[in-house]
């Protein structure tokens, strides 16, 4: 179908915060094998609300995947939960 | 003979272009450009639910099956839905249209209007064209690049919706009595919003065969041999920009259906699926503070038969448990060889406290076991506690997309 793979990886993330309409934006992260990734763009940043929780969910790429990064706003940590480095045929 | 309404278009209507595959593709840059498919589930006999661009120009239709899909497409890449994001969409598109006028109604998850009959000077003072420019922008600003819409303006909702469903996708169109016999004359009746095969078939055993002979009917014969009742002078109006369409509806029922993810589940998981209906649908229903009295079942066997049955209480529910009972009573008698179940409670009425009866202690007892079931759910996610009998069916029957109504998102 596709090539997503779903984790629940804790990464670490440096993530700029500013005005305007993305207020926090993901530049790179480290995966647990220590690769880094340096984000090209941030797709789109939904709410997941939980309950009283939000989990903020970043789509973003490097321009070679798609990486799906959620941010636990409770507890201030990242996790990288899919990764789609190329898309075949369904 | 009634004229065409004159009066400035003040009516917007705003659709999002294949709205769900268009934002998968915004949030997953290496989507752009592809043929996308959404599907709820990955299996090879799921629907389409919405088809990108890409997809649609291969000849993929929203509804068909993946598997005919990839005949027409082999490349397509089918991905399930993903409510949240759309829900977002929605409520920053909501949040745009809100800016120019509080008179906005959303139709659907993915299309609203904007009237901007009571708006401010300063809005009304402005050119709609300019403004429904400045909306696309935003969109693209706010949401993503990739985001597109089209947009319909016209005297009423009817026509600004007909002029948004043109010059797909990114359109923009104004619709008035000046252009509306060129609009008209390129369009087939089916395409007019409201117009499906049974309509059509009215309108052809008068000889009404395109949308400009029915714009040129008269109005008796639309009331009396078309349509047979007031709906025929609605149609006439509609057709000259007249208002007819400004208005709300209550809840009349509130449902859910299923398509059973494998044909071979035994009568007691069939039986799982649907307590997960009737604790989705209890759930909606207490969203907006109503009671039920009816409750109605429906199966579709894999010969394509439907069956249904329902039942009317004296007095109106709203847990789970009773919902679920009460369905379950029913399902007795349901066929085998199903391959789809559905359910929705109707007679639908306000909660009201005071409406106890010789059970109230009964009613009362369940009515705070519901509330602090829901309590515990607002606060810790939903299906934070529901029944050990869902525990199973829990990975299957998750929320999927509201089609048509808004109430719920």
């Amino acid at each position: 179908m596709n090539d997503e793979t779903f984790l629940q990886e804790r990464v670490e993330v440096i993530a700029r915060f500013s005005q305007g309409h993305q207020p926090c934006y993901p530049v790179r992260f480290r995966r647990a094998s220590g690769r880094e990734i340096e984000v090209s763009e941030l797709g789109l940043r939904h709410p997941l609300p939980t309950g009283n929780k939000t989990i903020h969910i970043f789509d973003v790429t490097d321009g070679g995947a798609d990486y799906r990064l959620e941010f636990d706003s409770e507890r201030l940590i990242w996790h990288l939960t899919m990764e789609a480095d190329h898309y075949e045929a369904a | 003979m009634k004229q065409h309404n004159l009066e400035r278009p003040l009516i917007m209507h705003i659709d999002l272009n294949s709205c769900f595959a268009t934002v998968e593709q915004q949030a997953r840059p290496m989507l752009r450009g592809k043929p996308v498919a959404i599907v709820n589930r990955r299996t090879e006999h799921t629907a389409i639910v919405t088809a990108s661009y890409e997809a649609k120009a291969k000849g993929v239709k929203v509804g068909m099956k993946l598997r005919e899909a990839r005949a027409l497409c082999p490349g397509i890449i089918a991905l399930e839905s993903d409510p949240s994001k759309y829900r977002y969409v929605y409520h920053k598109l909501l949040d745009i249209m809100r800016d120019y006028s509080a008179h906005v109604t959303m139709k659907s998850i993915d299309e609203g209007v904007i009237d901007f009959h009571h708006t401010s000077a300063d809005v009304r003072g402005r050119d709609l064209v300019e403004i429904a420019h400045e909306i696309k922008r935003r969109l693209r600003e706010e949401i993503g690049v990739w985001m597109r819409c089209n947009i319909g303006i016209a005297p009423n909702r009817f026509l600004a919706k007909t002029a948004a469903g043109l010059n797909k996708p990114d359109g923009l169109n104004v619709l008035t009595s000046h252009n509306i016999r060129t609009v008209l004359g390129e369009l087939r009746l089916i395409d007019l919003t409201g117009i499906a095969e049974r309509n059509q078939r009215r309108l052809n055993a008068v000889g009404i065969y395109t949308p400009l002979q029915f714009l040129d009917a008269d109005v008796v014969t639309l009331q009396r041999m078309v349509f047979k009742s007031v709906v025929g002078r609605w149609w006439y109006d509609r057709l000259r920009g007249w208002e007819v369409d400004d208005v709300s509806s209550d809840v009349k029922r509130v449902g859910r259906q299923y398509v059973l993810e494998r044909f071979d589940l035994s009568y007691e998981e069939i039986l799982g699926r649907l307590h997960h209906l009737c604790e989705s649908v209890g759930w909606r229903l207490r969203s907006q503070y109503k009671s039920a009295r009816g409750v109605y079942v429906y199966g579709k066997t894999r010969e394509r038969q439907y069956w249904h049955s329902s039942t009317l209480s004296s007095l109106p529910f709203s847990s789970d448990k009773t919902i679920y009972i009460l369905a379950r009573q029913l399902f007795e008698q349901a066929p085998d060889q199903l391959k789809e179940i559905g359910i929705h409670v109707y007679a639908i009425e306000p909660i009201i406290d005071q409406q106890l009866s010789l059970f109230s202690d009964q009613i009362v007892r369940e009515r705070q076991v519901t509330g602090a079931i829901d309590t515990l759910n607002r606060r810790f996610g939903e299906r934070t506690v529901h029944s050990a009998h869902t525990l199973a069916s829990g990975l299957y029957v998750s929320q999927k997309i509201p089609f048509g109504s808004t109430r719920y998102l």
